[in-house]
């Protein structure tokens, strides 16, 4: 039964290659930076992952307007996998920051604009996990995670203009930095190279995981199905 | 002549760093498989108990 589709398991392979590929040119590839060391090599997967959280989110919030325009379960179902994954990459995102902040900004976490937007952002999408699983009626339910995926959003914009519209220690990759960023550094061709292509291996990292996710969902939904069919009986 | 500094030893932080973040994605991978396996088995009960009673 529900056997794994043969495009969802290529997708898996080489997935996975390029993951390998990817860690490989972190690690081999890409030079060491010259004031912070090796610690930089977690930039890569770090901004990657943050990446990931976004693009999730947008996914969820698109489902969310697909939803509430057509009433088709396969968008709730589409935005509550997306949701999943975007927490875990943000948590990523999040805890790889706090590791590289230790050496450079010598703390692990400081009440930056950056660290509690996005820390901000994910408690509302863990909020969001959390409500849905208060509200009986899949229906009502549905509306609900449509209407606050949304909403919830707007987290997103804020947290990537956090650092460039307010006073911040935190170094932007793509802009100008604040005069009083910390750990901020200029690419190498091997270091762009890298950091394009961390993005690329993580962009296919989120689209299998939400493929597996939203294949979970589906069972789930069938599970429930069954339980009702047959405690009816 | 200008002094050349070295990089800092961060390396272990860096492992630290790449381990949380292979590690996470290890364990969601891991979380999948298990929920995956699960439900499989619990459908596959009530797929039996709707047979048992359309039996009967």
């Amino acid at each position: 039964m529900d056997s794994t589709p043969r495009a969802l398991r290529w997708l898996s392979a080489v997935t996975g290659v390029l993951f390998l590929i990817a860690l490989g040119m972190v690690l081999f590839y890409a030079p060491e930076e010259a004031v912070m060391g090796n610690v930089q090599r977690v930039f890569y997967f770090h901004v990657a992952a943050g990446w990931v959280g976004a693009l999730a989110f947008l996914v969820t919030a698109l489902a969310g307007i697909a939803f509430l325009v057509g009433s088709d379960p396969k968008w709730d179902r589409v935005a509550q996998a997306s949701v999943e994954v975007g927490i875990v990459f943000t948590f990523i995102n999040i805890v790889s920051g706090s590791i590289w902040a230790r050496p450079i900004w010598n703390t692990w976490w400081t009440w930056d604009p950056r660290l509690v937007t996005a820390t901000v952002m994910e408690l509302i999408y863990l909020a969001y996990v959390m409500l849905r699983q208060g509200i009986e009626d899949p229906e009502r339910r549905a509306r609900f995670g449509s209407v606050y995926g949304i909403v919830g959003f707007i987290s997103v914009p804020i947290t990537f203009l956090s650092i460039r519209l307010l006073r911040t220690i935190h170094p932007v990759v793509i802009g100008s930095n604040d005069p009083s960023a910390q750990g901020a550094f200029d690419m190498t061709p091997a270091m762009l190279q890298t950091f394009m292509f961390s993005l690329l291996t993580f962009t296919f990292v989120y689209a299998t995981l939400l493929w597996h996710r939203l294949r979970l969902q589906n069972l789930m939904e069938r599970v429930e199905q069954m339980k009702m069919k047959v405690f009816a009986s | 002549m200008p002094m050349l500094l070295e990089p800092a030893q961060t390396t272990n932080y860096m492992i630290l760093g790449l381990s949380v973040i292979v590690g996470s994605m290890l364990l969601f991978v891991g979380s999948l498989a298990l929920r995956f396996r699960n439900l499989r088995q619990d459908l596959q009960v009530l797929e039996e108990v709707e047979q048992n009673d359309s039996q009967e």
